[in-house]
């Protein structure tokens, strides 16, 4: 064929945009693909599919697996090799790569299963240089119009930023991973390479130098020997690196591949930037020589160096914290001593500060208020001071023995109610009761009055701060000999275990609820002491929870004593001031100290948070604080300051270490449990110097220590300093924090048991749960709903035993954003452990793929639609077809489709098959008519139960209707793909109809042009194009009788099959025909169609068998056109071939002239014309198709001349059925005879002659035609007689035809025989018997219509 | 065209009545070739013979025909008529001729 312009056909690029007009442009009569007119249906399907759709695609057909890509394949994959690619050779355009695609798609094309890579790495040589890309792609294969393999589909998405994204994503979180937050240089640069080297993918090598005095050093590498020459910092232009520039360079010599098969031949030099300095050094990152640097690979570099950067610094300031800690140690263990020994020296300028304080307080004019307060805290104070001062010179002197007693008689009962009513105020004003029950003794006690009051005061002191509810007694009692002093209280008690230890020196009772953790440790001991110099004892009885008694027993008289401290003489009863500093320290626990504001100052304001049980520190602090600019607020205990902390973080929290409730150490641990407060900073205030303590605070997470007493200076500086510390140190987790905030995925971190219990800003924005709702416990709030959806609920619940169980993964699964809509996320999770808790976390991310995800399913729902429609011949199949489709995709109860086609019924199809109208319920017909008439391609989604859409079907408006299982919502998503799906399934159904009646049409041609309608007797012919659904090809038969009784014979094939061949071969079966008539000459009739065949486009080349029978003798004579050879099968098995007459194919110009040869048909032989679909095979040559064909028709001789055609058809169709158009014609010799005549009697002897002639003909003795003369004779004579007695003049037909070996004859009437009855009729019964002896076989078959009377016999050899 | 049937009676050389029969005989015809067998019987009075030697054809009605002479006949035949009398039981009172 050919006269048909590329143009023709192009419409199948229409869909293509930019695409397609390129391919349009490709000179496809040079590939092996031929001209787009020319295309088969098959290829012409896959390119609109493969240009229509949005997702990257590309396919190859024929034998040099032409490309073909769509204009997704071109942005996302194909690069600069557009549009050069299209209609190359696939081998060509992926030449790079074809070692690794090329076995898959041979694969496919040999197996015709589908192949799947995930996340493949191919190097694509699209962008000028060798690229590392991952894809994720399916081949499946394609199939031409027989169904044979051709090609094959790629359905491919691009994965290289994701892969390549999640990889640096990966080492940037390890990095991030860094167990403890404080750790020295060397440290930080071990981990980071140790994190740096997993990843030699986007990092071969990297080389890290710290500025040093001497110059640049090199700290750390990775990947590269620490003795390459690269590693001298001589060998790398460090000027950028100092001003704090990036510079890439150029790699010459040998240099360490990573994970690659080649060296890095760049790399890139980044300062490791400090904060406000020059760098701290730099870093070389050897660059993976198949990425090109862009911005997110410098920016990737930049972060690893800056992070490097910040664990660097971090290091330094802490090595510096710790130094300092160290130095304030030693200091601390100076004071120590320092106090111990002089501590009698302070004694002299307190009393310098005292008297003045007292002094300036007693003035009248002091009118300032706030100068008075600070007095009052002066003061008190100085008192508190001068107590510790005293208990601690007592200390002193009872252990160096110098404590001078002087022991007087005085009224116990007296003294101690004197003593006793100096605390009334202050425990009345903690709302406890007090009694004082001491009746007067009988005789009095020998007592040091000042040591005495230290004692009453010490246990009342301890009493009121120990007690919150109940009360305080103190009594006195006289009991044998002795006086005895009790102090009962109702207070926490002490645990019994607590007991022996209590009156130890410096013993405090952890844990214990009290106003105030003040104190000394030295109270009691001190008390014990001064008990036991008056020779007398004490003891405690307690019950936790209950209270405490404590019991003095002094004895009286003074025998005990040494009489050298004894005194006769009373002493003073006035109380001294050595009472005061009890009271007033005791009053300062209770509640309702005043907090005086102060006016806040603008400067670098931090917002403090202060936790000191002692209020007149909190108040010291607060005034100081705020002096300073800061905003603080002031707490009295480390519960309350852990409440405040979570309520509103401060940047740093000032805390005395000794508190109730919560003490300091207690409070750290807790703010660093929690992950809110765990960057929060904290600076521990104590007078527990000692660098154990200072330990003990620095393990337990505070971030500085501070030891009392401490100037306001120093305080400031190091509020200041762990400020900013904590600033530079949190650089880390803000970073990390921004990081993950500025993800564009969603960020989550799980716990163990699936509480989702850290996220990022987008996680909030993609679905809509904030970080307020934090934790996240499992069942999560975003869940699809269990009863309304689910399979949803199913998916996540299997995603999350993924999330669970998994070490890592990645899932897609519905999810409901918190408004109530739902959509898909991708998400990718991996197992770390938690650096600070050693627990498991899981750490995720996702993103948003809902559109993604319905694209996907639309696109491949479409697909698979058109897929469907493309395999439908007819429309009614199409519908069914493709209504199964529509019910899995949506798990439907079923789908209907209801066509509006005029009819007094709509046509109803089902998936259940076709039903009548009436079948359908009267609410679904109402529905389906109702939406007859909406717009069309609108779906109309009921509330339960379904959605319908109105769509074109050829023959009227169509319905469709999903029927969905109950409570199944149907989305604005369903609705959006059904209406895609309409639209398409109406086109399809569109192009279905236009094909099926072009069918109609070339069926119609065929049956006009393919061959005559009525052969002469004696022939069969088979038929059976290779083009689906045409039924029509290039090949034809023919038979013309011709004036004289000849019969002309012509079998041909015309290059090509399908609609257009057959055009060309009806005009070349129409010429032939006329030729013939007029010739009646084989040769001539060639020669003169050489002519027309030149004129007549596609008709170059085409083979023709053309020969002229004589029926009566089997003479024929034939001249054959580059035809296969004719075929002939004696009755006797023997083969002929006829083989001469031969010459070229029509239309091929040569010198000679169409020879013409001679054949006479013996009798009963086949004569086989068939063209080269019969026989041709691939990889066998065409004589051995022509010997199975002459054997099959050898093996089948003896059937009747239809059935032998049958048999040779099937025997010879491969097993995939005919791949080539196929003309068979068969003529047995002679023909058969077929006479009618008249029932009449008369009729007989012509009839017999004509029979006798016929037999003769057959080659048949003359006693079995004899035989057969006799039997005919006898069934026409009972035609005549009995068939038509009720009829005379009706007609009788005599059939004879041959088989190799036998004669069938048939003698049909129209009457009705009557059961033969040989008594009433003798000589018919005898006619009947010599049927039966002359005969192999007599049948006699009587209907409606007349009878059939058979005869066969076999002929004698 | 009705079938060709020439039925001459004569005698032979030994002066024995003889029917010769030439062409076909069927339904079309047996009529006559009955009626030409009751004259010929009637006219020997006693036995004679039919001469189908130069009949190409005999049907059921032929042969139906010869039945009622049965008696009274000798048929002379050739080898062609031969399968249908011997099927029709007259192979007994049938003259063949020599197989050739």
């Amino acid at each position: 064929m050919g006269g048909v312009g590329p143009a023709a056909g192009a419409e199948v690029f229409a869909t293509g945009g930019d695409v397609g007009r390129d391919l349009m442009a490709v000179a496809w009569e040079e590939t092996p693909l031929g001209p787009p007119g020319q295309w088969p249906q098959s290829l012409r399907t896959a390119v609109s599919i493969l240009l229509s759709s949005r997702f990257p695609m590309w396919m190859a057909w024929g034998p040099q697996l032409t490309f073909f890509c769509n204009a997704a394949y071109r942005d996302d994959t194909l690069g600069s090799k557009y549009p050069w690619a299209l209609g190359r050779p696939a081998g060509e355009v992926w030449r790079e790569i074809w070692d690794d695609i090329g076995p898959r798609i041979l694969s496919v094309l040999d197996t015709g299963n589908a192949t799947w890579d995930q996340g493949l790495l191919l190097f694509l040589e699209r962008s000028g240089y060798r690229e590392e890309t991952y894809h994720t792609f399916s081949y499946s294969p394609l199939r031409d119009d027989d169904g044979a393999l051709v090609g094959m589909l790629c359905v491919v998405s691009e994965d290289t930023v994701q892969v390549i994204g999640e990889r640096r994503m990966a080492t940037l979180r390890d990095l991030g991973s860094d167990p403890t937050v404080i750790r020295t240089e060397d440290q930080v640069l071990a981990f980071a390479g140790a994190q740096l080297d997993r990843n030699r993918h986007d990092l071969p090598f990297t080389l890290t130098y710290m500025f040093d005095e001497g110059g640049p050093r090199l700290a750390a590498s990775t990947g590269i020997a620490a003795d390459h020459p690269a590693s001298d910092p001589a060998w790398w232009p460090t000027e950028a690196a100092a001003r704090g520039e990036s510079t890439v360079v150029d790699l010459e010599g040998d240099f360490p591949y990573g994970d690659w098969h080649e060296p890095a031949t760049q790399a890139l030099l980044v300062p490791l930037l400090q904060p406000g300095g020059i760098p701290y050094g730099f870093m070389v990152a050897g660059l993976n020589r198949f990425r090109a640097l862009d911005d997110g690979y410098r920016g990737f570099v930049e972060l690893v160096a800056g992070h490097v950067a910040a664990g660097i610094g971090s290091a330094r300031s802490y090595q510096a914290q710790q130094r300092r800690a160290e130095e304030l140690a030693e200091l601390d263990s100076a004071k120590t001593v320092f106090f111990s020994n002089i501590s009698h020296e302070f004694r002299t300028p307190l009393t310098l500060i005292m008297g003045p304080v007292e002094e300036l307080r007693g003035r009248p004019d002091l009118a300032d208020d706030g100068v008075r307060a600070e007095l009052d805290v002066i003061h008190r104070n100085g008192l508190r001071l001068g107590k510790l001062v005293n208990t601690l010179l007592d200390f002193s002197r009872i252990e160096a023995g110098r404590m001078q007693a002087q022991f007087s008689p005085l009224d116990l009962a007296a003294t101690t109610t004197e003593l006793a009513s100096v605390f009334r105020s202050a425990i009345e004003r903690a709302e406890l009761t007090f009694e004082v029950d001491c009746p007067p003794l009988p005789q009095p006690v020998y007592l040091d009055r000042g040591m005495w009051e230290k004692v009453v005061l010490n246990l009342l002191s301890n009493a009121l701060k120990f007690t919150f509810t109940g009360g305080v007694r103190i009594a006195v009692r006289a009991e044998a000999g002795a006086a005895v002093v009790t102090v009962t209280d109702t207070g926490v008690g002490v645990p019994a275990a607590e007991l022996p230890q209590l009156f130890e020196r410096f013993h405090r009772i952890e844990n214990t609820r009290s106003r105030s953790n003040e104190g000394s440790g030295i109270g009691l001991a001190l008390v014990k002491e001064l008990v036991e110099l008056h020779g007398g004892t004490i003891t405690a009885a307690s019950e936790p929870g209950r209270g405490t008694t404590f019991t003095i027993r002094l004895r009286f008289g003074a025998e005990h004593l040494p009489p050298e401290s004894v005194t006769t003489q009373g002493a003073g009863a006035a109380v001294s001031s050595a009472v005061d500093p009890y009271v007033e320290e005791a009053l300062r626990w209770l509640p309702g100290a005043p907090e005086e504001p102060v006016p806040e100052r603008t400067g670098h304001p931090a917002t403090v948070l202060v936790a000191d049980d002692n209020a007149d520190m909190r108040d010291y602090l607060t005034r100081l604080l705020r002096s300073a600019g800061h905003h603080v607020q002031a707490v009295p205990d480390g519960q309350a300051a852990l409440e405040a902390a979570r309520l509103r973080n401060p940047d740093l929290i000032v805390s005395d270490v000794m508190m109730p409730r919560l003490d300091g150490l207690q409070l750290v641990a807790a703010l660093r449990a929690d992950s809110r407060t765990a960057g929060t900073p904290v600076l521990l205030l104590s007078a527990r110097a000692g660098q154990e303590a200072s330990i003990e605070g620095l393990e337990a997470g505070a971030d500085d220590y501070l030891v009392k007493p401490f100037s306001s200076a120093e305080l400031l500086a190091r509020v200041r300093a762990n400020v900013e510390l904590s600033r530079l140190r949190n650089h880390h987790a803000r970073w990390r924090t921004a990081l993950i905030d500025s993800l564009q995925e969603a960020f989550f971190v799980c716990d163990e048991d699936g509480a989702v219990i850290e996220i990022n800003s987008t996680f909030t924005d993609v679905i809509g749960y904030g970080p307020e709702g934090l934790p996240y416990a499992p069942i999560h709030p975003w869940w699809p709903d269990q009863e309304s959806d689910p399979e949803g609920f199913q998916q996540v619940t299997e995603a999350f035993s993924l999330l669970i169980e998994a070490t890592q993964g990645t899932y897609t699964i519905p999810v409901k954003h918190r408004d109530g809509h739902r959509l898909w996320v991708a998400a990718s999770f991996n197992q770390v452990e938690d650096p600070d808790t050693g627990r498991r976390v899981i750490v995720g991310t996702f993103r948003d793929v809902t559109a993604e995800h319905y694209a996907v399913q639309r696109e491949s729902a479409v697909a698979r639609l058109s897929v469907r429609l493309s395999q439908a011949e007819s429309v009614p199949g199409a519908l069914t077809a493709v209504l199964p489709a529509l019910k899995e995709l949506w798990q439907a109860n079923r789908v209907i489709a209801t066509v509006f086609n005029g009819g007094a019924d709509p046509t109803v199809y089902t998936t259940e098959g076709p039903a009548p109208w009436d079948g359908l319920s009267e609410n679904r017909r109402h529905a389906l008519t109702v939406l007859r008439d909406e717009p069309l391609l609108t779906p109309v989604a009921e509330r339960a139960g379904g959605a319908g859409i109105a769509l074109e079907h050829p023959d009227g408006a169509m319905v469709l209707w999903v029927e969905l299982a109950e409570k199944r919502p149907f989305t604005e998503q369903d609705q959006t793909l059904l209406a895609l799906l309409a639209g398409h399934l109406g086109q399809g159904l569109h192009r279905i109809h236009q094909i099926d009646q072009q069918r109609e049409t070339a069926l119609a041609l065929q049956r006009a042009i393919l061959g005559p309608a009525q052969l002469p007797a004696g022939f069969a012919v088979r038929y059976s194009p290779a083009t689906r659904p045409l039924k029509v090809g290039g090949d034809w038969y023919d038979t013309v009788t011709l004036a004289d009784g000849r019969i002309g014979i012509v079998v041909g094939d015309c290059v090509g099959h399908g609609l257009q061949a057959a055009t060309v071969m009806g005009q070349l079966r129409s010429a032939c025909r006329a030729l013939l008539l007029q010739n009646t000459d084989p040769a001539q009739t060639l020669t003169a169609l050489d002519r027309f065949a030149s004129q007549l486009p596609g008709a170059m080349c085409a083979t023709v068998f053309c020969g002229v029978l004589d029926p009566a003798s089997g003479e024929l004579t034939y001249a054959s056109a580059g035809h296969p050879p004719a075929v002939v099968t004696h009755a006797d098995g023997a083969t002929d071939l006829l083989d001469q007459g031969r010459s070229r194919p029509l239309g091929v110009r040569s010198a000679t002239a169409r020879p013409e040869a001679r054949y006479r048909v013996p009798v009963r032989a086949t004569l086989l014309l068939y063209t080269d679909g019969l026989v041709e095979r691939r990889r066998q040559p065409l004589t051995a198709g022509i010997q199975r064909a002459a054997a099959a028709v050898q093996q089948a001789r003896s059937a009747a001349l239809e059935d032998l055609a049958s048999v040779v058809m099937d025997s010879m169709a491969p097993e995939t059925g005919y791949d080539d158009d196929v003309a068979l014609l068969l003529y047995r010799h002679p023909g058969p005879l077929e006479v009618d005549f008249p029932a009449e009697a008369t009729r007989l002897a012509t009839v017999r002659s004509m029979l006798r002639g016929w037999l003769a003909r057959c080659g048949v003795d003359s006693l079995t035609a004899q035989n057969v003369l006799v039997a005919a004779g006898e069934a026409c004579a009972n035609a005549i007689e009995h068939g038509h007695r009720q009829l005379p003049g009706g007609l009788i037909r005599l059939r004879a035809a041959a088989t190799a070996h036998d004669l069938h004859l048939t003698i049909t009437d129209s009457g009705l025989w009557k059961t033969p009855q040989p008594a009433a009729n003798p000589h018919r019964g005898r006619g009947f018997t010599l049927m039966r002896a002359m005969m192999t076989e007599v049948t006699v078959t009587t209907g409606a219509a007349g009878t059939i009377v058979g005869l066969q016999t076999r002929i004698p050899r | 065209m009705s079938t060709p049937l020439t039925l001459t009676p004569g005698r032979d050389p030994s002066g024995a009545v003889v029917l010769t029969a030439v062409g076909e005989i069927d339904m079309s015809n047996s009529a006559s070739f009955a009626a030409a067998l009751t004259d010929t019987q009637r006219d020997a009075g006693g036995q004679f013979t039919v001469d189908l030697t130069a009949v190409e054809y005999i049907d059921s009605a032929g042969l139906a025909a010869l039945f009622p002479h049965v008696d009274h006949l000798r048929l002379l035949s050739n080898q062609l008529l031969a399968p249908v009398l011997t099927i029709a039981g007259l192979d007994d009172i049938t003259t063949f001729p020599e197989a050739s």
